[in-house]
């Protein structure tokens, strides 16, 4: 019994604690502790506040970054994170507890009393959220400036803007538009300096600036100051030409300075802390410049100068050209004016001057040369007159018009063709007034027709056009010259008829007996082309074929003219020069009978 | 019978020599009367020459001038266009036209927006109708040359560099014979008129009973499509259409 009470009693036991660990080890995997706070309730603007949400619980290192709202008010430098874990044993039971600690750097954008809002977020479907925090900004800083650096330490203020400081300085506050102003920010300090950077650059609108100096490496030297002893160090010097005029503003420089603050026992070693310092806003008073004493001639100088002139030559030739230069000298708005006009002389011409500016180091001083290319294109003697510079006088407050002395040339006929005379005296023509062409005098009243409306063009085509069938015609009997031998012959026969009747002819007239001769060859030939038989038949065969195609009248003729010729020529005493006149008209008589018939 | 013919001919001969030289002083004068500035008498001699017949461009242009000094710048429009109907590549006269066109009261759109079209007209206006009718003529007797060439030498085999020759020739003498076509159809289009009447409204119909449609003034040029009795259909250059009465416009018309 006993035993059996004692066992489930153990039972029971054992069914308790294993209710109260499950209960346990649940409580603990859900739960988290949030809380959040702030380094300090009272900051001053140049101050950085440190917020920090801190989450316990085992499961805290699972918790994302608790994104923060927009602030309005901060601006949020970037955060850090840090983990711890601890781990403790309660009646006999481990626990272990994780706490994420996330902290942000805000910096305050205005001085007031202000409320960092509660910060929310979920995890695990269970939402969390921290208390809303009240912090008030202050102007300057809280913090207590940090302990001098021990060279330094005579002064007692400890107050930080009074040991570190920007100071902008201009060298007058009330100037005239384009009266240059000298702008420069020095840097005074009594801390050690372990590093700086601009935070904030001024933008100069309506002002045209010109560098003078601007540091890239620290360079301090030591100065007093109203009895207290600093570092000091040139930052930047700026020259500013106002382009407006009313109250303008120069905006402040800002620089992060970081300082080392030196440990106070042996074992610190010392740290550097960041502080933003900006100079103090400049108010400049521009004028502008009196209008009613301007003068016609002004162009925009600003300032004190001087001028000087010279010419290069004093003679020159037609075409060429010599230099005239004015020298603006002094202290102004060297490089904003426009150059000055030279006064117009009828046969001198100029072209633009070229302009050099050079300007000193300190922005402000300089000169401005100008050199005008005077061209002679008449020769003669001129005199290039004096030249008048006004500018705007800022001591005396006042327009001054300076004045050169006139410089009197010759010209002479140079060369026509001289080079500089085509190159330089070049211009484009202007146009200086449009008109009609005039009218065309002295021509040929001849009327106009188109040569389509002529016949005689036409008449040309046509004529053209029939230089075709005439080719034709000539290729055809071309042809027929080549392709056909007797053809050939046959328009042959007539020619050497010609050329042996030409010498009988003669032959006949001189009562020669070399008229047979002649006579006998020729119509011989002329019958066998014509006959169309071979060269060399006899007479025999000749007058065989002549029977075909002739009547035997004229073959009888031909036959005894034949017989004729030989009696002459070979029969001794056979040749009398009475017969020969009858013979010619008997061998024309032939001939004509002959073609008559064979066509 | 000889003799007469002779007589007769030297006759003829001397009488247009003669003629010729009358209308030579005549100009002269003209010129001097417009270059010491008696505008009127200078456009009376010049207008006796136009009313001889003479188709010149220079005559044309000079009485254009002459309006135009004499404050008629409708006429003196009429003139240039005329002295550029004859001569399209007169370089005086395209300008004065410009210049006077640039006078009227009317805004006349003067040259083809479209690139190509412009091109074209360029073209055109380069080549004269003349120079247009000697190429035809060379191409010509250069293909009949060819022609001839192959038929006198038909032997001979190599045909082919002659016929392309040939082809090329004709191509460019129809080319030619195009752009001589279009030009002389131009040259006689007689459908081109200009506004002498300091104003003319243009109606939708030949009747003042009509709706105006627009209005017009001295110095505008346009383009006749229709004639009816006192009144004429004309179409303007930015595509307006509309009848006017025909003695407010000239024809640009070259003899009469």
């Amino acid at each position: 019994m006993i035993n059996q009470n004692q066992e489930s009693i153990g039972r029971k036991m054992k069914r308790v604690i294993l209710l109260f660990l499950i209960s346990l080890t649940c409580y603990s995997l859900f739960s988290l502790e949030v809380t959040s706070y702030v380094n300090k309730n009272k900051i001053g603007l140049q101050d950085i506040l440190k917020f920090t949400i801190e989450i316990t619980g085992e499961n805290a290192n699972d918790v994302n970054k608790p994104n923060l709202p927009n602030l309005e008010d901060f601006t949020n430098l970037g955060s850090s994170s840090s983990t711890s874990s601890s781990y403790s044993i309660i009646n006999g039971k481990m626990q272990s507890s994780f706490t994420q600690k996330y902290t942000y750097n805000l910096r305050p954008q205005k001085a007031g009393n202000i409320t960092l809002p509660s910060i929310s977020f979920n995890f695990k479907g269970k939402q969390y959220s921290t208390n809303p925090i009240k912090i008030t900004v202050v102007e300057g800083s809280t913090e207590p400036a940090p302990p001098f650096s021990s060279s330094n330490n005579e002064y007692s203020s400890d107050k930080l803007e009074d040991n570190l400081f920007i100071q902008a300085k201009v060298n007058k506050k009330t100037v005239y538009v384009s009266e240059p102003v000298i702008l420069t920010y020095k840097i005074y300090t009594r801390y050690n300096i372990e590093n700086m950077s601009y935070a904030e650059e001024p933008t100069f609108n309506y002002f045209w600036k010109e560098d003078i100096f601007n540091a890239t490496s620290s360079n301090f030297s030591t100065t007093t100051l109203n009895g207290v002893r600093y570092n000091e160090m040139l930052l930047r010097e700026i020259a500013l030409f106002p382009s407006k005029t009313g109250q303008m503003k120069i905006e402040p420089l800002a620089m992060d300075i970081d300082i080392y603050i030196s440990g106070q026992s042996f074992f610190d070693f010392g740290r550097t802390k960041r502080y933003r310092i900006a100079s103090k806003p400049i108010v400049l008073e521009v004028k502008p410049l009196p209008e009613n004493s301007k003068p016609h001639n002004f162009t925009g100088a600003v300032g004190t100068f001087n001028i000087k002139s010279s010419i290069s030559k004093n003679e020159i030739q037609t075409g060429n050209s010599l230099t005239y230069t004015l020298e603006i000298s002094g202290e102004g708005n060297l490089r904003q004016f426009k150059a000055p006009q030279l006064p117009k002389v009828k046969n001198l011409r100029y072209l633009d001057p070229e302009i050099t500016t050079d300007i000193n180091d300190d922005q402000i001083s300089g000169k401005k040369i100008l050199k005008y290319l005077i061209i002679g294109q008449e020769k003669g003697d001129f005199t290039v007159p004096s030249l008048e510079f006004s500018y705007f006088d800022v001591e005396k407050k006042k327009y001054q018009i300076l004045t050169t002395a006139p410089y009197n040339i010759k010209v002479t006929q140079g060369s026509k063709t001289s080079p500089i005379g085509t190159s330089f005296a070049q211009t484009n023509v202007q146009m200086e007034g449009r008109d009609i062409a005039f009218i065309k005098d002295n021509f040929e009243l001849t009327s106009y027709q188109p040569i389509y409306h002529k016949f005689l063009y036409w008449f040309f085509w046509i004529l053209l056009l029939l230089t075709i069938p005439i080719a034709k015609l000539y290729a055809k009997e071309n042809y027929q010259l080549q392709s056909n031998q007797y053809y050939q012959r046959q328009k042959r026969a007539n020619k050497i008829l010609k050329k042996y009747l030409k010498e009988a002819r003669e032959h006949a007239r001189e009562e020669n007996s070399e008229f047979y001769y002649s006579a006998h060859v020729g119509l011989s030939n002329y019958l066998v082309d014509k006959l169309k038989i071979p060269r060399g038949s006899s007479t025999d065969y000749i007058l065989k074929k002549m029977e075909k195609k002739i009547p035997n009248k004229i073959v009888k003729q031909t036959e005894e003219f034949f017989e004729q010729c030989n009696k002459a020529r070979f029969m001794p005493g056979g040749f009398s020069p009475t017969n020969i006149r009858n013979d010619l008209d008997k061998l024309k008589n032939i001939l004509a009978e002959i073609s008559k018939k064979m066509r | 019978m000889k003799k007469i013919i002779t007589i007769l001919l030297s006759l003829f001969i001397v009488i247009t020599i003669f003629a010729a030289n009358r209308k030579q002083e005549i100009l002269q004068q003209a010129v001097e009367k417009y270059e010491n500035q008696h505008f009127k008498e200078a456009l009376q001699l010049f207008q006796k020459l136009e009313n001889e017949n003479i188709v010149n461009s220079k005559l044309y242009f000079n009485i254009g001038n002459t309006h135009y000094r004499l404050g008629n710048l409708g006429n003196a429009i009429l003139y240039y266009k005329k002295a550029l109907k004859v001569k399209p590549n007169f370089q005086e006269a395209q300008e004065n036209l410009k210049f006077a066109l640039s006078q009227t009261t009317d805004k006349q759109v003067l040259e083809s927006e479209n690139f190509l079209s412009a091109l074209w007209e360029n073209i055109l206006s380069r080549i004269s109708l003349n120079l247009l009718a000697i190429l035809s003529i060379l191409f010509f007797a250069c293909i009949i040359f060819l022609i001839n060439l192959m038929i006198i030498r038909f032997r001979k085999r190599e045909k082919t560099l002659p016929t392309f020759f040939t082809l090329v020739l004709i191509l460019l003498l129809l080319l030619s014979l195009f752009l001589s076509f279009v030009k002389w159809k131009r040259y006689i289009s007689k459908n081109e008129a200009v506004l002498l009447a300091d104003s003319a409204i243009g109606y939708s119909g030949p009747n003042k009973e009509f709706t105006r449609v627009f209005t017009i003034h001295e110095g505008m040029i346009f383009k006749i499509e229709q004639q009816e009795e006192g009144w004429s259909l004309i179409r303007l250059a930015n595509g307006m259409g509309g009848w006017i009465k025909n003695d407010t416009f000239k024809k640009i018309l070259l003899a009469k």
